[in-house]
């Protein structure tokens, strides 16, 4: 087998390269010879997702979790809410605090310790959507201004990490949120502290539905969405791109890498507008489901 | 107090909920989960459970598992270089485990940063294990066990080792036997194998109960040896004694199941007719 | 044919006077035990005994050994050596890389005080070797070349195409007609029209 192998490689042409060794060997060239023939390694045409899936509220100690899949790729979102005094800059809002963690078992190359800068930046990035969007209103926390509030604390892991981790992130924190149901809290009048009722619960109200779309970029030329992992260790660029449901762009995320044409950018654009379709499409039809 | 700038952190103080329940509905979260509620379920029978391998892409082998409402995944990586040169081993590999919960696993919101219970629990996770694996078949290198439990309703530590073990058989590890965990609760005169959260919770406040506390016992159900065990409070020798013996037919009655979701992975992963 | 016969580990198969233990199993008080899940295999190898062996669907060879082929690429160069990643051990893709060094006196096996390494290997080269050692605590595995059918199997020129090796030492480069050289693995002919 190894000898046939390395028959083969020194074979003139590479046509009959093993494309496991080939892979190996040159995996930009492996790659590169798929996209010349408009197709990826798995399959996929140039704009194709992998396949999303979503399970909502699978974490009971969770005041609301999601679980989501988009092909390899696996991210749990879990938000635990708790009691704070408000911000004293501004004491009618509460607090929202999304992290993003990369624990040692969802990629090889990731090792125990304090967050690497991919989990950073992106939890940097989640905050920053969840700022300019405003998903919820930070006002709605707000339990008794300037005494109590509601701390969202947005704690999303990723369990499996094959690539397009801001995608992921995005549609488990909204699912989580959407699934979200905190408990009555009044506040006695006479001791002066929080009284907390668990059987009265109500949803907070999701004010808008960002989703992202990420996209890699191969030589300025060839443009992909959903990149795998391996996809996205060898493109010259990515980019993601954050739409709202009225098509509003609500975040533009390209961290350096190669340029990218006006008219690329426009066509990601489209291919993001639809791309925000088909999440809120799914996670409607699950949330739905989980009602019955 | 030095500043955390990797994460995003929140208000300096902020208390749980759970502290301030009011007491109709301290009930309600209470009894939500007694065994005596739940008729299916005698006192020595353990959650039904289910598992899965297989689920990491990245990892060379995982598994999942889930018993009532605790849920917890591990990967297994490597064997591996090690990571620390002083560290390699000639004859034989090392075997790290890495045991944590993610934030919202409990009820109480929990820390990132890894704390003294996750260390314990990794620990005895590490020390359950190693009896269990060929580790002189894989020298100079390092073998992962990653845990996570994603939620914690009962103990952890047994369903970790139960579930690490089913990936390092997944990851193609050589084993002695498989290990299995089993917990049980022993309180006055009763016992409860495999407990629920609700039901490890000291009853009263404070008080000190006589002849109070838990087993965690781990098993290689072929060679009939015990890999593993925790005590933990104050039990008389007799209770114990029984215990113990209680976590060893729990794991028995584990085995099959366990025993079913290897095969079943073997059988997916490559279909008997090949030849 | 009977169905196949599945065991997970620890799972007693058979007495050491009915087989040979074979891979993925061990030996306990006289008995063959599994140390796999997997198929149970059962096989004559022209011995008194068939060897008992477990199967996974991969092959289950997870480091590289004395002995082994294992591919490589190469990552730098000094004059005394030169370093690899083992990228394949046999056939198997690794799925963690391992670091292996090829001495300056193991990369040929004739003339050896007139290797030069970089006249011998260049960094991004795919290489077949073959396991020596497993170093020691200091250092990775030690790989040898020392064989007509090991070295260099594919080379970039500097020109960034893929190079056809014209002799033992040297590959030439079919854009420019460059010539580099390398200590090249003659490859077989009965392999090559595969």
């Amino acid at each position: 087998m190894v000898k046939r192998y390395a028959a083969t490689c020194t074979h003139v042409g590479n046509q009959n390269i093993m494309a496991e060794g080939f892979k190996t060997a040159d995996p930009l060239e492996y790659h590169k010879s798929f996209l010349k023939e408009n197709c990826r390694p798995d399959g996929r045409e140039l704009d194709e997702f992998r396949t999303t899936t979503l399970n909502i509220g699978p974490i009971s100690t969770a005041e609301g979790s999601a679980l989501v899949k988009i092909g390899n790729t696996t991210v749990m979102c879990g938000i635990k809410a708790e009691l704070a005094v408000p911000p004293s800059d501004t004491p009618d809002k509460g607090y929202i605090v999304p992290n993003v963690d990369m624990p040692p078992l969802c990629a090889s190359k990731v090792r125990s310790g304090p967050p690497e800068e991919q989990a950073q930046a992106a939890s940097q990035f989640i905050a920053d959507i969840i700022e300019t969007s405003e998903i919820i209103r930070k006002e709605d926390l707000c339990i008794e201004k300037e005494k109590l509030c509601w701390v969202l604390y947005c704690d999303i892991m990723c369990l499996d990490y094959d690539g397009n981790l801001l995608d992921t992130c995005i549609v488990a924190l909204l699912a989580a949120l959407k699934n979200t149901q905190l408990p009555k809290v009044t506040i006695n009048k006479e001791t002066d502290l929080p009284e907390v009722d668990l059987l009265k619960k109500c949803s907070i109200s999701v004010n808008r539905h960002p989703v992202g779309s990420s996209f890699a970029v191969f030589d300025n030329t060839i443009t992909i969405v959903d990149p795998t992992a391996d996809e996205e260790s060898l493109a010259t660029a990515v980019m993601t791109l954050v739409i709202d449901e009225e098509g509003r762009l609500c975040s533009l995320h390209k961290p350096g890498g190669t340029a990218l044409s006006g008219e690329k950018l426009q066509d990601c654009m489209g291919r993001a507008v639809t791309r925000h379709r088909e999440i809120s499409k799914l996670v409607d039809k699950i949330l739905e489901s989980i009602k019955k | 107090m030095p500043v955390d700038r990797r994460r995003i952190r929140g208000p300096d103080e902020s208390q749980s909920p759970y502290h301030f329940i009011s007491k109709e509905s301290q009930k309600c979260l209470a009894s939500g989960d007694r065994r005596s509620d739940d008729s299916q379920r005698g006192p020595l029978d353990i959650r039904p459970i289910f598992a899965r391998c297989g689920l990491n892409s990245q990892a060379k082998g995982s598994a999942y598992i889930e018993a009532g409402n605790t849920k917890i995944i591990c990967s297994v990586y490597g064997p591996r270089e090690t990571e620390r040169k002083d560290e390699t081993d000639m004859k034989s590999g090392r075997l790290v485990a890495d045991m944590r919960f993610a934030p919202f696993a409990c009820h109480k919101r929990g820390a990132w940063v890894q704390g003294n219970e996750e260390k314990d629990l990794s620990l005895g996770l590490l020390e359950s294990l190693r009896p269990g694996v060929c580790l002189h078949k894989y020298p100079r290198s390092q073998i992962d066990v990653c845990v996570m439990v994603l939620e914690s309703d009962g103990p952890a530590l047994s369903h970790a080792v139960t579930c690490a073990s089913l990936a390092l058989a997944d990851a193609g590890i050589e084993m002695y036997d498989m290990v299995l965990g089993c917990t049980v609760r022993h309180t006055g005169t009763t016992q409860l194998l495999d407990p629920t959260f609700s039901e490890v919770q000291d009853d009263q406040d404070g008080v000190f109960v006589e002849n109070q506390g838990s087993v965690t016992l781990s098993l290689m159900p072929n060679m009939n040896q015990v890999s593993g065990l925790q005590s933990d409070g104050v039990m008389e020798q007799e209770s114990l004694k029984a215990a113990v013996q209680a976590c060893i037919e729990g794991c028995y009655k584990l085995y099959p199941v366990i025993q079913h979701t290897l095969l079943k992975t073997v059988r997916k992963n490559a279909p008997p007719s090949e030849n | 044919m009977s169905p196949m016969k599945l065991c997970v580990p620890g799972e007693r198969l058979c007495s050491t006077e009915d087989c040979i233990p074979g891979t993925g199993t061990y030996l306990r008080h006289g008995y063959i035990f599994a140390s796999l899940a997997g198929y149970v295999l059962r096989k004559n190898e022209g011995e008194e005994l068939p060897v008992m062996s477990v199967v996974k669907e991969t092959e289950t060879q997870l480091l590289p050994d004395v002995g082994a082929i294992v591919t490589c690429k190469v990552t730098s160069i000094n004059p005394r050596f030169a370093k690899v990643h083992i990228l394949y051990v046999g056939s198997t893709p690794l799925k963690d890389r391992f670091r292996g060094t090829i001495r300056k006196e193991d990369v040929r096996a004739t003339e050896k005080d007139k290797v030069e390494t970089y006249k011998s290997f260049r960094p991004g080269d795919i290489v077949l070797a073959k396991v020596i050692s497993l170093g020691d605590v200091q250092s990775n595995y030690l790989l040898t070349t020392a064989e007509n059918e090991l070295g260099v199997v594919v080379a970039h020129s500097e020109a960034g195409a893929q190079m056809v090796p014209v002799s033992w030492c040297e590959m030439q480069c079919p854009r420019t007609h460059a010539k580099e050289f390398r200590k090249v693995a003659r490859v077989q002919p009965e392999y090559l029209q595969a």
